[in-house]
């Protein structure tokens, strides 16, 4: 079975749901469902009265084969990250914890150094860290050196729907990877899920795409068909490019004709 | 009578009372949520124990959707 | 006996492109004349017209193993010297006089004559003379590795031979260079003791090439992963004639060993390939600008041989290319190629992944 790795943990589905901006508790659910994701993000807030349906720990486990991996969302320093993945791992009981942590609310961006310090405590500490990073080749090496589970290179900037706009990078990531690279953020159509499994990622995460599409049950339900498509194909090897050959003034004129 | 911060906001308490009270007052009651007093967690066994001090911080904290 | 490990043997999607480039098709010559215009391009685009250079100087010629073609097997009548502290201070000088900066120093496998010791004051007494040392000798441990480091080698060529271990085994006839596995290992020690480049090869005439060059592939291919920050680089010797004549069981022609480079080119687009004087002057000029970047000059494989050129003993092989390093570089610059020989200041030395500390900016080690 084509399977990858979190630390000890093999996962079958290679589509990651993000829980947020969803228009309903129940549509979100119904949406985990029809993607057939395994592992699915969900962020700590404080509890309130009014929201009180908003605790998702209860649903989200109910639904058979589900991993809980909580975010930092809303960390904007490694001390505020690495606290917010303790109290996480108290609540889920999960080891996996995506360090996401971005100073600006504007354009959340990840903090690369902070996001380096904060992914190295924790992955100290026993966790699966999964840290949300810049397609930045050096700083996904070096999170590898640190023991972390997977890296997490943005697409594009995070809900901007503009797609693998950082597929050169990507490529470098994955190429020189020792550990599974999940493309994060900026992915909008299915189509471009597909595009990153087949450049050889191992998984992708989606959430805006799904919550803010016309129907987004359909919509998580095409993601994962996708997901499949991108990973046979990579599976299965793309057909070569062909090469063009320039006729004008051989450059081999200098060999010989034996073999 | 104490005071305390509960997620953000002031709380009067009677004496004596201990983290589990705070339930009933945000509607968590059977709520998978996390407690922290003063940046130090307060594990469920202990939530029935743990007194609540005049001037206490205390986030109750539970998972939403997210990204 | 230690197996072999998994990223050599176990089949990845990542070598399937290679293979693909080795294996030739009906229209050959059209094909290889496509594979050269890539690697063309992508050696253009990544170095420039730049050939860096360097010099090879062998310290000593004593060896206690017995590769079944090499000059300097210990079975071999050949004279063993070393060269000695006053004389390798001559050969340097020689060779800064020839405008060489760049040295690789070879000996053979460890010995009383030629051990770690003796290869030390070596190193730190070219440190001295040249911008860049490095070294192409017996496999060390990671201590030997950062002590060598720290007296200014920074790279260290080793070549696996080839990676057919029935073949290799059989060729390493005695000595410590008849395992296998630590020798498929020793390159990544020399990057845990700090070395900052390692250059590996195989022998080709020694088994079957494109076995050899696949596995070569993915031994860079793991290296490259698990030392992100290593500089490699590739080497693609022929068997040479030498004393104790040699018949190499599987030759290589001028035609595959072009295709194997273009190859590596286009499949590691980011490494230094690196030809020597083995080959010849037509081959070295015709590959300079489509894939090679890294060439040796006015090599001599006997001990020494820069200061009192005309010294006739027999080397470890004969070379082909004999141009004077002035002649050599007159050909590069006829060709619109730079001949580079210093790549960066010797004060950037220190031994690799030593980061920064907040308060010092440590000086580099002194020498023992
Ligand atoms: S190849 Fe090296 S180890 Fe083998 S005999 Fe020659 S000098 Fe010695």
């Amino acid at each position: 079975m084509d399977v990858y790795h979190l630390g000890p943990q093999a996962f079958s589905s290679r589509l990651i749901l993000g829980t947020g901006k969803f228009s309903s508790a129940s549509v979100m659910l119904e949406a985990v469902k029809a993607s057939g994701a395994e592992l699915v993000t969900v962020a700590l807030r404080r509890f309130n009265r009014e929201q009180a349906g908003d605790d998702l720990f209860g649903p989200l486990s109910a639904i058979k084969g589900i991993t809980l991996m909580p975010n930092t969302s809303g960390a904007s320093t490694a001390a505020e990250a690495v606290r917010a993945a303790r109290i996480a791992r108290e609540l889920s009981g999960s080891p996996f914890i995506k360090v996401e942590i971005h100073p600006n609310p504007q354009h959340l961006m990840p903090d690369p150094i902070e996001t380096y310090e904060a992914s190295r405590i924790l992955a100290k500490e026993g966790f699966l860290v999964m840290p949300y990073i810049a397609a930045d080749p050096v700083l996904a090496k070096r999170l590898e050196d640190v023991g972390c589970a997977s890296v997490m290179p943005l697409g594009s900037a995070i809900g901007s729907g503009q797609g693998l706009g950082t597929a050169d990078m990507l490529g470098i990531i994955i190429r020189e990877s020792g550990i599974p690279v999940i493309v994060d953020a900026g992915l909008r159509s299915p189509s471009e899920a597909a595009a990153a499994m087949e450049m050889g990622c191992a998984a992708v995460l989606v959430n805006s795409a799904v919550a803010a599409a016309g129907n987004p049950v359909e919509m998580a339900a095409a993601f994962a068909g996708a997901v499949i498509a991108g990973r046979k194909a990579f599976h299965a090897g793309l057909m070569p490019q062909s090469r063009t050959a320039v006729a004008t003034s051989p450059l081999t004129g200098f060999l010989g004709t034996n073999a | 009578m104490i005071t305390i911060k509960l997620n953000g906001k002031d709380q009067t308490l009677p004496d004596a009372s201990v983290v589990n009270d705070l339930f009933l007052i945000l509607g968590a009651e059977g709520k998978n949520v996390a407690v922290v007093v003063n940046e130090t967690i307060v594990r469920p066994e202990n939530r029935s124990s743990h007194r609540l001090q005049d001037g206490d911080q205390v986030e109750i904290l539970a998972f939403a959707g997210g990204g | 006996m230690k197996a072999s490990p998994e990223w050599l043997t176990a089949g990845d999607r990542d070598s399937e492109a290679l293979a693909a480039m080795l294996a030739p098709c009906s229209a050959e010559a059209l094909e290889l004349e496509t594979l050269a215009a890539e690697s063309r391009a992508i050696t253009l685009r990544r170095f420039g017209r730049t050939m860096s250079l360097y010099a090879p100087l062998y310290l000593s010629n004593y060896c206690s193993s017995g590769c079944e073609y090499c000059g300097f097997a210990s079975d071999r009548t050949t004279l063993r010297r070393r060269l000695e502290p006053d004389e390798l201070d001559r050969e340097l000088l020689a060779m800064k006089r020839l405008g060489i900066s760049d040295v690789l120093l070879l000996t053979g496998e460890r010995t009383g004559q030629a051990g770690f010791d003796y290869l030390q004051r070596s190193v730190e007494r070219a440190a001295r003379h040249m911008q860049r040392v490095t070294v192409e000798t017996f496999p060390m441990s990671v201590a030997e590795y950062r002590a060598l480091a720290d007296c200014g080698c920074t790279g260290v060529t080793i070549y696996q031979e080839t990676y057919d271990r029935g073949r290799y085994e059989a060729i390493h006839r005695w000595g410590p260079k008849k395992d296998f596995v630590q020798r498929l290992e020793t390159p990544a020690r020399a990057l845990e003791g700090g070395m900052k480049t390692v250059g590996l090869g195989v022998l080709l005439g020694l088994a079957e090439p494109v076995a050899d060059a696949l596995s070569l592939y993915r031994h860079v291919r793991h290296l490259g992963r698990t030392w992100w920050r290593a500089g490699l680089s590739v080497s693609f010797p022929r068997i040479r004639p030498q004393t104790g004549g040699y018949q190499p069981p599987f030759p290589v022609g001028d035609r595959f060993l072009a295709r194997m480079i273009f190859a590596f080119r286009i499949a590691l687009p980011d490494v230094d390939l690196v030809l020597s004087t083995r080959e010849s002057a037509a081959f070295r000029d015709g590959m300079a600008g489509l894939a090679i970047t890294r060439m040796s000059i006015a090599s001599r494989t006997t001990v020494g041989g820069y200061d009192e050129p005309d010294r006739a003993e027999p080397g470890q092989f004969d070379i082909s290319d004999d141009r004077s390093a002035e002649a050599f570089c007159a050909a590069l610059r006829a060709r619109n190629i730079e001949p580079v020989f210093k790549n960066w200041e010797p004060a950037y030395n220190g031994p690799s992944g030593v980061s920064l500390q907040d308060d010092v900016v440590s000086e580099a080690h002194p020498c023992p």
